[in-house]
């Protein structure tokens, strides 16, 4: 692997120029939490690099909750997003497999994604439901991103994964070749340390292939009990990095708005005729668990669940998934 | 593969007739602004400006590409205000989408086709196709039922297929009135009338789900293999792209995957019949 490194004074420096020639994006976080947010020059500072993980998803940014899909596609900047651990960047995984295949291709998807820079972080520390390594994903981007950024030391660390990062680099004269092998190990080491954390509060949670099985044997009475404090409201739908699900609504033109719609909410299979094969709550409920561990699967490369727990964090009703799936492997 | 179309962007086509055909099915005849060619039982994204948008499959010929038809139901909101447009309106096409019916596996064989109510729409489109290869086929037996006889679809095309050498058609209704001569019964009755060489033999099987579902299991018992009765399913295909989800049955879609199936292909799958 490539490594870069820039002073930390001279990479703010840097995003004060970039976010005149691009649309920045960074893992901020201030009094509201840390999220996703445009950089402007009075938050450079609370940018955070290894800390885990924005309350959304990358899928925010290349699918919109709500778009006019008959309009003329986005111009403008292109984007740089700061900060997305590697779980998002698996998750878009399924969202290209669904959004660029060979077939239909979206493009209003394609064109966001070919507009943006990606810039993961390695997560340094795990928050209370993270569980990226249960199903397969490292705390750390070495494929998928373009760069993969680490802040050590007074210095900003680039990883080169993509040439698109490559190039980018190349137009920042301060990035400079780093090799610095103690650093490097240390890297590593918290890495490692990562990955120890995770392994240490997932004890005893299946992989996700084992996952697939658990959910496809349950019976009606677990998914009754488990669904008995869901009130539908799909936020763990709409939180998730690999829940694309929506919904095409007529305007008049002939035009098309397309709405970010979840497996949840009542009458999603409905059909003219009245037909619903999804009317029942704990159906519904386990319609969601069968097309990510199960359905999806089969028909997929990439996986239908990164792991990041924010389904769990999100719901209202306080369900969490793990405790079923531990329940019943 | 790079595809600079609009997926998501409608063709506009003019309606220039409308059919009635039953109390609630009408048959609409659409003259796209650009040359529309489908297979027969791939379906469409018919859409009513500003109002919705729904799948439909059309009853016309896949030969003919310069208008196409499309029968309905009058059965929800969309549905509902379509039977209100009058020839001059203008509707939304897009597709069409989907797998439609392997024509070209039932040659050299005997097809059966079982229909119910608004399912022959579909099949009529097949049945131009068949009849187009006619000499490629043993032989085209329809049983096709509905409610009532006023319900009884596609009348006068009835007539024609009834003249065409190689086309039998048995019909029955669930409650007979007036002169009705034919069936009375659930249509799957009709498959007791049929004589058919099973061996060299396929089924189709389009109509509501109950339908189907009965339809299925008594060509199963009949002999046919389950790779060999080939379904018209219906779901909720609402982008008509593989995306959207609305449309799932396990772990295919139903618009990109189907909408035609074979019974063995997805037997295993959920709620095939809901």
């Amino acid at each position: 692997m490539q490594y870069k490194s820039i002073k930390k004074e001279e990479w703010d420096k840097v995003l004060e120029n970039l976010i005149s020639s691009h649309a920045v994006y960074a893992s901020i976080c201030n009094e509201f939490g840390q999220d996703y947010e445009m950089v402007h020059p009075t938050n450079i500072s609370q940018i955070v690099y290894n800390k885990p993980k924005p309350v959304t998803s990358l899928k925010s940014f290349f699918l919109p909750v709500k778009e006019n899909v008959t309009s003329d596609r986005r111009t403008g900047k292109s984007w740089i997003i700061i900060g997305a651990p590697n779980c998002d960047i698996e998750g878009l995984s399924l969202l290209d497999e669904i959004y660029l295949d060979k077939d239909f291709n979206d493009p209003f998807y394609r064109k966001r994604r070919e507009d943006t820079l990606l810039i993961s972080a390695d997560c340094f520390g795990t928050q209370e439901h993270c569980h990226c390594l249960s199903y397969g994903i490292k705390p750390y981007s070495a494929g998928k991103a373009d760069l993969a950024v680490i802040s050590l030391n007074g210095l900003i660390i680039f990883r080169v994964i993509s040439v698109k990062g490559e190039n980018f680099l190349k137009t920042i004269p301060e990035a400079i070749s780093f090799d610095d092998k103690n650093t490097l190990s240390d890297i590593e080491k918290k890495q490692k340390e990562t990955e120890s954390l995770l392994t240490e509060a997932n004890k005893g949670l299946p992989d996700y292939k084992a996952t697939g099985k658990i959910v496809a044997e349950a019976k009606k009475e677990t998914w009754e009990k488990y669904s008995s404090h869901c009130v539908s409201c799909g936020a763990c739908a709409t939180i998730c990095p690999t829940c694309t699900c929506f919904l095409l609504i007529d305007k008049p033109g002939f035009e098309k708005v397309k709405q970010l719609d979840a497996c949840q909410y009542p009458g999603f299979e409905r059909v003219a005729g009245g037909e619903d094969a999804l009317f029942r709550l704990h159906n519904r409920f386990r319609n969601r668990y069968m097309c990510k561990y199960v359905w999806k699967p089969e028909k997929f490369n990439s996986v239908a669940c990164t792991g990041c727990g924010r389904c769990i964090e999100a719901c209202i009703g306080k369900i969490n998934k793990n405790e079923l799936f531990r329940e019943l492997a | 593969m790079r595809n600079d179309k609009n997926i998501y962007k409608p063709l506009r086509a003019k309606l220039t007739d409308v059919i009635e055909e039953s109390p609630l099915i009408k048959t609409f005849v659409l003259v796209p602004e650009e040359e529309f060619a489908f297979r027969t039982g791939q379906f469409i994204e018919l859409s009513v400006d500003g109002i919705g948008e729904a799948p439909f499959t059309p009853s016309s010929s896949p030969q003919v590409t310069d208008k196409l038809e499309v029968t309905v139901m009058k059965t929800g909101y969309m549905t509902e205000y379509m039977h209100n447009l009058k020839p001059g309106a203008y509707m939304g096409i897009r597709g069409p989408y989907g797998r439609g019916y392997p024509v070209e596996k039932f040659y050299d064989k005997e097809v059966l086709i079982l229909g119910g109510g608004c399912g022959f729409a579909p099949i009529r489109s097949l049945l131009y196709n068949l009849i187009a290869v006619s000499d490629k086929l043993r032989k085209v037996t329809l049983c096709y039922g509905s409610k009532t006889p006023e319900d009884c679809i596609y009348k006068p095309y009835i007539s024609v297929l009834r003249k065409t050498p190689k086309f039998e058609v048995l019909r029955s209704v669930d409650k007979a009135s007036g002169n009705w001569n034919e069936r009375v019964g659930v249509v799957t009755i009709l498959l007791d009338d049929v004589k058919v060489d099973i061996k060299n033999s396929i089924a189709v099987v389009c109509g509501p789900p109950i339908m189907m579902k009965f339809g299925t299991r008594k060509l199963l018992e009949m002999g046919y293999p389950e790779h060999d009765v080939y379904l018209s399913m219906e779901k909720n295909m609402s982008c008509g792209l593989g995306k959207c989800g609305h449309c799932m049955m396990g772990k295919y879609f139903v618009c990109k995957d189907g909408p035609v199936f074979t019974y063995d292909e997805i037997k295993d799958q959920p709620n095939i019949w809901d």
